[in-house]
């Protein structure tokens, strides 16, 4: 009786802060910058020695790096690739988890033992650890790099869905519907999807940042992308040498590794604690 | 000593809540406030207790012990919050810390607790023991039943020595047997000359307190006078629909009918042999029933006794231990419905009505008219339908509920406590509502309620659970065959 009395919520509109709007043009620039950047500077593999670490010009903003490569080309591409293999691994992991989680909730008996026990053994393993063994199988093929990471990160949609489902299917509502013979549509689509949606969305922002930090570590310690393509972690262990002849060099894949994360991290609204 | 409140009201913006112009209490005199869902009574001993939320605005002033208190001031009764004013809250089970024995959090009201522990801890030991708890003194909430939580959300209200106990809907959920005791409870406080006000939806609580009678309705009191008087031969006019609400007083075509046992033809729902056990407890063994096509059958008996379980696993949603359960062919398609006890639960909570109602009607492909028509019959309007499940208030979702169910033609309902949570009021036009459509329909009807007096208005065969201490489930109903 005295609850509905309480202060006037705001509906479900979520106004955006100016810390979201920030963080959203910032993003939206990267991902012009990876969609544009390639097509305007096409060609990051030819070398040209005679102009070994060249300073930032016009024609090119970020210099040429140690082999003569230009940097502004490399950092276009390797951003690209970044955005796409992040985006990529979380949409697999985010499928795959959550189709296994409904699953597993809905059938139980012996499937979701299984699936339950599988996701155990993934999760006593460092998800690092999983990469590099499939990278280690297939020896740094981007394919194995993506499957990786998609198998470290499965795990945590799988078993947050599974536990959410659980309750949810086991409720009054679901019954209701269950006796009203609505099927099982009904039941992802009004049940089961108003309520995942929000956690799903929270988990997947941070699912990029990690992937992308990720893909990079493994390219900083060279277990990663092989060169000479083009990647934010490797570029980084390269240019290191020449860090007092050209600083700008490291920085760049630095600053654009640091802008994607805080731009993914400022995106979270409150909206997710309800 | 006595209390007395001048000029009480409580706003909201610009909406008046509540308005009282003056009211004494007297030791020794309990006063009880009934009324419907929203008719202020509740906000009315916010106000007193100081415990009003903040988005509502109180006036008026409270005399006690020589001291007035500007109503206003939400603070300035803190001082008085268990030694001399406390209150005992709706439903105790969600009150209670439930990570905290029930000694222990009984103790931390007790006015010694800051300078000697040991010494509120055996006070409370000593309280909970003269409650009957003693051996629920080391036990956390959540394994406690209603009537017992009850008992204890009372002794932490009364560890203090608090002469004035404000108790807001106290027996709200309980069976009969849990409510007598809390009477008997409530009566104590009043004998050791303490002041008592109780605000509640239940008219026998109210006649079983005595003392005096304040019926409220939209907002002010309409009626005032000792209880015997009030609740017998009322004067308002609104008393006396309060009165003629309660199950026993209805009078409708539908009331004490339904198809009789000896209806021939075959059963919609054959139980045989029924035994569900939960942990150590036996809830019933070797139970046999039918329910046969426009029958009105109860499923009574006090809380904790097996009512829904055994609903379930006549609904075939839980399995039994042993016996089996067969469903006529009628029943198949979802022509078999159930209703729930809180109807906000039994929608998707993340979906507007429309599309709840919509998926049924394009499932089923029914003509979209017929909810309409249905909406038109149970006086609803159709612009409840945009707002989710949760912003509408229980007695119209429990009717959509009504009509989500009906939409089918369903052979057998199963009402699962339908009205528990509802007001009198609300629960007679509710109860109408159902009782027309299963008439129209010619539907059978499956009651589970803890109301007696209920279960005799709606149906004409009653099966009862009981579960006396220690023994197993009896049922007391001829129509029952218990196997040897």
């Amino acid at each position: 009786m005295n609850t509905s009395f309480t202060a006037t919520s705001p509906g479900t509109a979520v106004r955006a802060s100016a810390v979201q709007l920030m963080a959203t043009t910032l993003l939206a620039m990267l991902v012009l910058f990876a969609v544009v950047g390639p097509l305007v500077w096409p060609d990051h593999a030819s070398q040209d020695l005679s102009r070994f670490l060249q300073a930032p010009s016009l024609a090119e903003p970020l210099g040429r790096d140690h082999l003569g490569r230009s940097v502004i080309a490399r950092l276009a591409h390797a951003t690209q690739l970044s955005l796409l293999m992040a985006v990529l691994c979380v949409a697999t992991a985010l499928l795959a988890g959550t189709l296994a989680g409904i699953l597993a909730a809905w059938r139980g008996g012996w499937i979701d033992t299984v699936l339950h026990g599988l996701s155990e053994a993934f999760i006593a393993l460092p998800a690092l650890l999983v990469v590099l063994i499939f990278s280690a199988i297939a020896n740094g093929d981007l394919w194995t790099l993506y499957l990786g990471l998609a198998m470290a990160q499965w795990v945590e949609y799988f078993r947050m869905v599974r536990a959410r489902s659980g309750v949810l299917l086991a409720g009054p509502a679901v019954e209701a519907a269950g006796m009203l013979k609505l099927g099982t549509v009904h039941i992802i689509r009004r049940h089961l999807w108003p309520e995942l949606r929000p956690l799903l969305t929270a988990m997947a922002t941070f699912g990029i940042g990690s992937s992308i930090l990720a893909l990079s570590t493994l390219g900083f310690v060279g277990v990663g992308v092989r060169p000479p393509t083009p990647e934010l972690g490797l570029m980084i262990t390269e240019a290191f040498p020449y860090y007092h002849e050209a600083p700008w060099m490291s920085l760049a894949p630095v600053l654009i590794l640091t802008t994607i994360l805080t731009g993914l991290l400022s995106l979270r609204s409150k909206e997710a604690h309800r | 000593m006595s209390m007395r409140v001048n000029n009480l009201t409580v706003t909201f913006a610009d909406k008046v809540l509540a308005d009282v112009a003056g009211l004494t209490f007297e030791r020794g005199r309990p006063v009880t406030i009934v009324g419907e869902s929203g008719s202020g009574k509740s906000l009315l001993a916010h106000a007193i207790m100081g415990t009003l939320p903040a988005s509502l605005t109180a006036r008026g002033s409270l005399h006690m012990d020589g001291t007035t208190y500007d109503l206003e001031d939400r603070t300035n009764r803190r001082s008085l919050w268990g030694r001399t004013m406390s209150l005992l809250p709706q439903e105790p089970v969600l009150a209670l810390d439930p990570t905290m024995r029930t000694r222990e959090q009984v103790a931390e009201g007790a006015g010694t607790f800051r300078t000697d522990k040991r010494a509120a801890l055996h006070t409370a030991t000593t309280l909970l023991g003269s409650l009957g708890l003693g051996p629920a003194a080391g036990a956390f909430p959540h394994t406690l039943s209603g009537g017992m939580a009850q008992r204890v959300a009372f002794a932490a209200a009364t560890i203090g020595n608090a002469r004035v106990l404000i108790a807001d809907e106290p027996s709200k959920g309980l069976d009969e047997r849990a409510r007598a005791e809390l009477a008997s409870l409530l009566q104590r406080h009043v004998d050791g000359g303490g002041i008592l006000i109780t605000i509640t939806h239940d008219l026998d609580l109210a006649r079983e307190l005595g003392g005096d009678v304040l019926v409220m309705k939209n907002a002010h009191i309409v009626e005032t006078g000792p209880a015997a008087a009030v609740l017998q031969n009322p004067a308002h006019p609104y008393t006396r629909r309060l009165l003629a609400a309660e199950p026993a007083n209805w009078n409708h075509s539908w009331t004490r009918g339904g198809a009789s046992i000896e209806t021939t033809g075959d059963p919609l729902i054959t139980a045989d042999g029924l035994t569900k056990t939960y942990g150590r407890q036996r809830l019933f063994s070797g139970l046999s029933l039918s329910v046969h096509q426009g029958e009105r059958v109860s499923l009574s008996g006090p809380s904790g006794s097996g009512k829904t379980t055994l609903g379930n696993v006549l609904l075939r949603l839980l399995p039994p231990d042993s016996g089996r359960v067969h469903h006529a062919d009628e029943l198949r398609g979802g022509r078999l419905q159930k209703l729930y006890q809180d109807p906000a639960l039994a929608f998707a909570p993340g979906a507007a009505l429309r599309h709840s109602f919509g998926d049924v009607i394009r499932r089923h492909r029914l003509d979209p008219a017929r909810l309409e028509e249905f909406m038109a019959s149970l006086r609803l309007s159709p612009a409840l339908l945009e707002r989710m499940p949760g912003q509408v208030s229980g007695g119209e979702l429990q009717r959509l509920a009504i009509i989500r169910s009906m939409l089918l033609e369903p052979a057998l309902v199963f009402a699962d406590e339908p009205t528990s949570r509802l007001d009198l009021i609300t629960q007679e036009e509710t109860i109408t509502s159902l009782m027309n459509q299963v008439e129209r329909h010619g539907c059978a009807l499956m009651l589970v309620t803890h109301d007696r007096t209920l279960a005799d208005a709606v149906t004409r065969r009653r099966v009862r659970l009981g579960v006396d201490a220690g023994s197993e489930a009896t049922l007391t109903t001829p129509a029952l065959k218990t196997p040897a």
